[in-house]
């Protein structure tokens, strides 16, 4: 096996560890700042008679805002790299190692604007329902949302820098990815809050949110807006969540992001290497469409592996949970 | 530009966007209820689920196009990167239901399932409309993921190939196109959807036709930047 196929399996793997880095950390950045479905509970809370102390953060959905980081951090990134790289001809990398933390700073300024914007506009308008602004929440919360967001937008960066000069890291610059920086920041952070607002926000909205209520059932419509207000000592703020969802919450909307990476990144390395489409790169020839088949049977398996996984699954817990039982 | 190419555009254009609305009906949406449990299905919007699967789908049909020039192998290396993606989503939101929240996955509207007959209405927690992913929405989850997937890769390779759009342009031409075809099967959902066996999915005609429109649109615009303003580079 070549030196270049070796480096590629590397850098996959590099890859696969920063997505579960980076969704595991947008996952509980969401819960800090109550960003995208659960937040409909801290909304309705107030209006409900519930006052309380969390964050109050709709941006906007999960994934465009992520987006917005993403491609902030991936932009300015980009800028410096065309502006740094000529210093340092023999070794780009070195450029990168400053740009992209620059980059993602600039994202976690935007970042900060748009969540205290969000949050006292939010808290404000519910001055019918006698919510206060409380200042130690808004500057209490700010610098965990950033941080968060800090690791989230630097993981997505750095994905996207080696995405797009992953030939030119391994060997064959021809095997860069085709699109920008910038660009594949973009469809990273659209990706990673998508999978951050779909899995990660269950385990604050369906537990967290309604730890005083019964555990082992879906909350019904009856308890929505009646969220848990006190912690295990004191009046609950979303510092108190972000420790109780890193335990289970966050690491699995980590690990789903890290699966979907190392999927769709081995099934191409895969077909590249059994078509014997490496060292070469004969792209546009019958040698590419084998490899693109080959990766495409490698998905259909996955695929199915996956439909049986879950047909298993839900059988199994179906069986050991049993019918519902309560009132 | 040749007339052929001409029509191959817009007809792949449109038939792009009619999966891609196709695709957001047959996505499990559970929205803001699914996050408490309170629905079945993805707990996200319709669009935003939909973005993320198919932009997963386009970065691997973008990776293939450099390979293979070949319409439908790129085509299905889109679809199958969306499957996947929405796949694992729903198979590890369903251990999270189970582990996380104690939460078992069954369907608010059939009683039984229709692919394994297994009984639903016992295991739902009564003022909810299901919970979790049952295997009748994870299956109908797979088929949006693929159909969505599909749609957004056809227009990538009609805007690159056929259009000679750059491959950033081609991207971000294919997921503008995307989006407001999204964006109408989500004002036609109104809400949630479990898949195909939901009452809802028989709104899917308005919404095919409003796409056939919008996806038109997009493609005479698509055309028009092509061949008379003479190429996006």
């Amino acid at each position: 096996m070549g030196l270049i196929v070796v480096l590629l399996f590397a850098w996959m793997l590099v890859i696969a560890f920063l997505a579960f880095v980076a969704c595991t950390f947008e996952d509980l950045e969401s819960d800090i700042g109550s960003q995208s479905n659960p937040n409909s509970q801290v909304q309705l809370a107030a209006q409900v008679g519930q006052v309380h102390r969390f964050f109050n953060k709709a941006i906007s959905g999960e994934p465009l805002s992520n987006a917005l980081y993403c491609a902030t951090a991936g932009t300015i990134t980009w800028m410096l790299l065309q502006k740094l790289e000529p210093f340092v001809p023999d070794a780009p990398w070195k450029a990168a190692v400053l740009a992209i933390p620059v980059g993602v700073l600039g994202a976690a300024m935007v970042h900060l604007i748009f969540s205290t914007t969000a949050h006292c506009g939010r808290t404000v308008a519910q001055k019918r329902f006698e919510q206060p602004l409380y200042l130690d929440v808004l500057y209490g919360h700010l610098l965990p949302i950033a941080t968060h967001g800090y690791m989230t937008t630097f993981c997505i960066t750095t994905i996207a820098y080696i995405q797009s000069n992953l030939g030119t890291l391994s060997g064959n610059p021809a095997l860069n990815h085709p699109f920008a920086l910038p660009m594949l920041g973009f469809i990273w952070g659209i990706t990673v809050g998508s999978i951050g607002s779909s899995t990660g926000d269950v385990h604050y909205g369906t537990e967290r949110e309604f730890q005083d209520r019964p555990f082992g059932e879906g909350k019904r419509v009856i308890y929505h807006g009646k969220i848990t207000r006190y912690a295990e000592c004191g009046i609950r703020t979303q510092r108190d969540i972000a420790g109780f969802c890193a335990k289970f919450g966050g690491p699995v909307t980590g690990m789903t992001f890290g699966l979907i990476i190392l999927f769709e990144n081995w099934r191409n390395m895969v077909g590249m290497v059994l078509a014997g489409f490496l060292p070469d790169l004969p792209a546009f020839t019958p040698t590419g469409d084998m490899t693109a088949v080959i990766s495409i049977v490698a998905g259909l398996l996955i695929i199915a592996a996956l439909a049986l996984g879950n047909l298993t699954f839900v059988r199994w817990v179906r069986k050991r949970c049993g019918p519902f039982v309560g009132e | 530009m040749e007339p052929t190419l001409m029509i191959l555009i817009l007809v792949l254009v449109v038939i792009g966007g009619l999966l891609a609305s196709l695709g957001a009906h047959l996505l499990p949406v559970g929205g803001a209820p699914a996050a408490m449990g309170t629905a079945t299905g993805i707990a996200t919007g319709t669009v935003q689920i939909m973005l993320g699967a198919v932009m997963t789908g386009l970065f691997t049909a973008s990776s293939v196009a450099t390979l293979t020039n070949n319409l439908a192998l790129v085509a299905l290396s889109g679809a199958i990167g969306a499957t996947i993606m929405i796949s694992v989503v729903m198979l590890m939101a369903n251990i999270l239901y189970a582990f996380g929240c104690g939460v078992v996955p069954v369907s608010g509207r059939v009683p039984v399932d229709p692919i394994t007959k297994e009984p639903q209405t016992p295991y739902k927690t009564p003022q909810t409309d299901g919970h979790g992913v049952p295997n009748v929405v994870f299956v109908s989850g797979m088929l949006g993921g693929f159909s969505g997937g599909l749609g957004g890769a056809l227009m990538y390779y009609a805007l690159l190939n056929y259009a000679h759009f750059s491959p950033n342009t081609a991207g971000i031409g294919a997921m503008s196109i995307f989006v407001p075809n999204a964006i109408i099967a989500a004002y036609n959902i109104r809400g949630t959807i479990e898949g195909f066996h939901d009452p809802k999915f028989k709104r899917l005609p308005f919404s095919l036709a409003t796409s056939f429109v919008v996806s038109l649109l997009c493609g005479i615009v698509v055309v028009i930047a092509a061949s008379v303003l003479g190429g996006v580079a």
